[in-house]
């Protein structure tokens, strides 16, 4: 409940995880927008980076 | 004569979105003649074939794959268009411009204070990203679809006991602050909170209270599944505990599908005993709900968008209920009068061809009781299911957000493809006598939604013509004079191709229902029962 009244009626601070699309309609709006680059392939890379790191 | 390449990328994936921006860009070459990108999904398999895209090749491919598909008028344009895909599937489609943060992490370094994230990835991988978010403190609203139910009761459970809001998944539309989030439309801030378990219903109820000149300061959609019984209402009932504290709210709505039976006790019971404002309760398609006198004054039901938004005009005073009488008012009858003297003896079927999946719903509540011969692929109560998705049958109401349309494409408020083929095929059909048809504005939505299908429309009139019929086509517009689409010009589009748009999609429904009817839907009877307010 305290922690909500922290999104509404506050300045929206955006992450865009997936859909460009969004970004851009967030942005439009004046939003501060970070978008966040995700494929479930990145995300395969990632898990292998992690065990790879575990290797060596 | 054409050349015709088709290439399988195998285990290749690209977002619906990206995969339609590249097939337009491919499409529009010299010397290409047809394009499609896209994954090999069975939605995906069945355009190719309805484009002419035949090939043993695109029979072998899974849901993982990739296919490219290019017809053009010789071996140069083709071979051209191939190297066009490939340069952009590597190059991405996004400008250069975006704030990008290559992980969720570097994201939050770059934005330390964010307070909300907008989750639109494969479902299967939601739940991790969101329990990662909800541990830095940042509300979600997850636009994903295919979240499992277990997923979607962690997540809400482990941010409602944080003070964290879990809209969705599968939430469509959120308006936060008079901002749109995922698809939603540009609203006047104003007194009313709107929790939505119905991503279309909150865009329709929020346009027309902003077309009457009532303000929505929030619009939560907390999606489908939360009033289901395996999820309880968890984040319906933390949306109004946070609205009843937001001292801009003055009346609430509640927009929904019927709850189960004990989560709908649960949600009434909290409004009766633990808030204080007005609530307007639309749970559309349900059974009456039982308002003791003592909250009679504060609590009160409508049964469709339609009824729901006059409803909150009244509470809010008589000018505005008087307003929203007005322009809501058009001469039905005369409409429907002047329709059916157009038809030929043998049209007496309706054919809904929805992109919002509410508004489906919404036609399906209003005509199950009187139409006996209602077929839908997202069927409810008396409505008959379809064998064929594709196909419809005698009266159709379909969903073209359901699962079937949309497994690897984008939606069809944005991807006008499906709906396009569908219109053509109903109105070759010597008995159709009314389309039905919903046009989305807003953010999120095609950049033009009525310009993307009317070509397609005068088309299908144009051979209902030689086959010496008219085709009725019953239209409505879900949006705002402020939406980033024009309005205006999307209804002039509208009015100079002779196409009826009404100003709610109930009359849009009534319209259509009593038409395909040839006039036998009791008119009168069907108006009060969903479109006026009780006292």
């Amino acid at each position: 409940m305290l922690s909500s009244t922290k999104l509404l009626g506050e300045e929206l601070k955006v992450l865009n995880i997936g859909l460009e699309i969004f970004y851009r309609a967030l942005k439009d709006q004046g939003i501060r927008v970070v978008h966040v680059e995700w494929s479930p392939s990145a995300k395969l890379e990632e898990e292998l980076e992690e065990i790879l790191d575990k290797l060596t | 004569m054409a050349i015709t390449r088709i290439v399988v990328k195998e285990n290749y994936y690209r977002d619906s979105l990206q995969l339609m921006k590249i097939s337009g860009e491919v499409k529009g070459l010299d010397g290409v003649l047809e394009a499609a990108v896209l994954m090999a999904t069975s939605t995906n398999k069945e355009i190719l074939s309805r484009l002419g895209f035949i090939d043993p090749q695109i029979d072998k491919s899974t849901d993982d794959d990739m296919l490219v598909a290019i017809r053009a008028s010789d071996e140069e344009s083709a071979s051209r268009a191939m190297k066009a895909v490939e340069e952009m599937l590597i190059r991405g489609t996004g400008p250069s411009e975006f704030e990008r943060a290559p992980d969720i992490d570097s994201a939050l370094d770059m934005l330390p204070d964010a307070n909300l994230a907008l989750i639109s990835v494969p479902g299967d991988h939601v739940r991790e990203i969101a329990m990662r978010l909800l541990d830095r403190g940042v509300h979600l609203h997850v636009f994903s679809d295919h979240v499992s139910i277990e997923d979607e009761v962690a997540m809400k459970r482990y941010a409602a006991e944080r003070g964290l809001l879990v809209l969705g998944p599968g939430a469509g539309t959120s308006i936060i602050n008079g901002k749109a989030i995922a698809f939603a439309n540009v609203v006047d801030k104003g007194p009313v909170g709107i929790v939505a378990a119905a991503g279309t219903g909150l865009q329709e109820t929020s346009s027309l209270l902003d077309l009457i000149g009532i303000g929505t300061a929030y619009g939560l959609g907390v999606g489908g599944n939360d009033p289901k019984e395996q999820v309880g209402g968890i984040m319906t009932i933390e949306s109004i505990k946070v609205l009843e504290g937001q001292p801009d709210v003055e009346v609430i709505a509640l927009v929904s599908k019927p709850p189960s039976p004990t989560v709908q006790d649960e949600i009434l019971n909290y409004v009766f005993e633990r808030t204080r404002k007005k609530y307007a309760v639309a749970f559309i398609g349900g059974k009456d709900v039982r308002i003791s006198s003592v909250h009679i004054d504060r609590v009160k039901q409508a049964r469709t968008l339609h009824s729901e938004v006059l409803l909150l005009a009244k509470m809010l005073g008589d000018d505005h209920y008087e307003r929203a009488l007005r322009e809501l008012n058009v001469d039905v009858e005369g409409i429907v009068e002047r329709e059916l003297s157009r038809l030929e003896k043998n049209q007496r079927y309706l054919r809904g061809l929805y992109t919002g999946g509410t508004l489906a719903y919404e036609a399906q509540v209003m005509l199950g009781d009187y139409m006996d011969d209602l077929y839908s692929n997202a069927p409810i109560r008396s409505t008959r299911p379809l064998v064929d998705p594709f196909k419809s049958e005698r009266n159709t109401i379909v969903d073209l957000g359901e699962e079937e349309f949309t497994k690897g494409r984008a939606h069809p408020m944005i991807d006008p493809m499906v709906r396009r083929l569908r219109i053509t095929d109903e109105a070759d059909d010597p008995d159709v006598a009314v389309l039905l048809l919903d046009f989305v504005l807003g953010y999120g939505s095609h950049d033009d939604p009525v310009g993307a299908l009317i070509e397609d429309i005068k088309e299908a009139r144009r051979r209902a013509e030689e086959g010496g019929r008219y085709l009725s086509v019953i239209s409505h517009i879900v949006g705002t004079r402020k939406d980033p689409q024009s309005y205006e010009g999307s209804l002039e589009k509208l009015r100079s191709a002779g196409i009826i748009h009404m100003p709610t999609n109930a009359l849009a429904v009534l319209v259509a229902g009593a038409v395909a009817s040839r006039g036998s839907l009791p008119l009168q009877g069907i108006y009060e029962r969903f479109l006026e307010v009780g006292c």
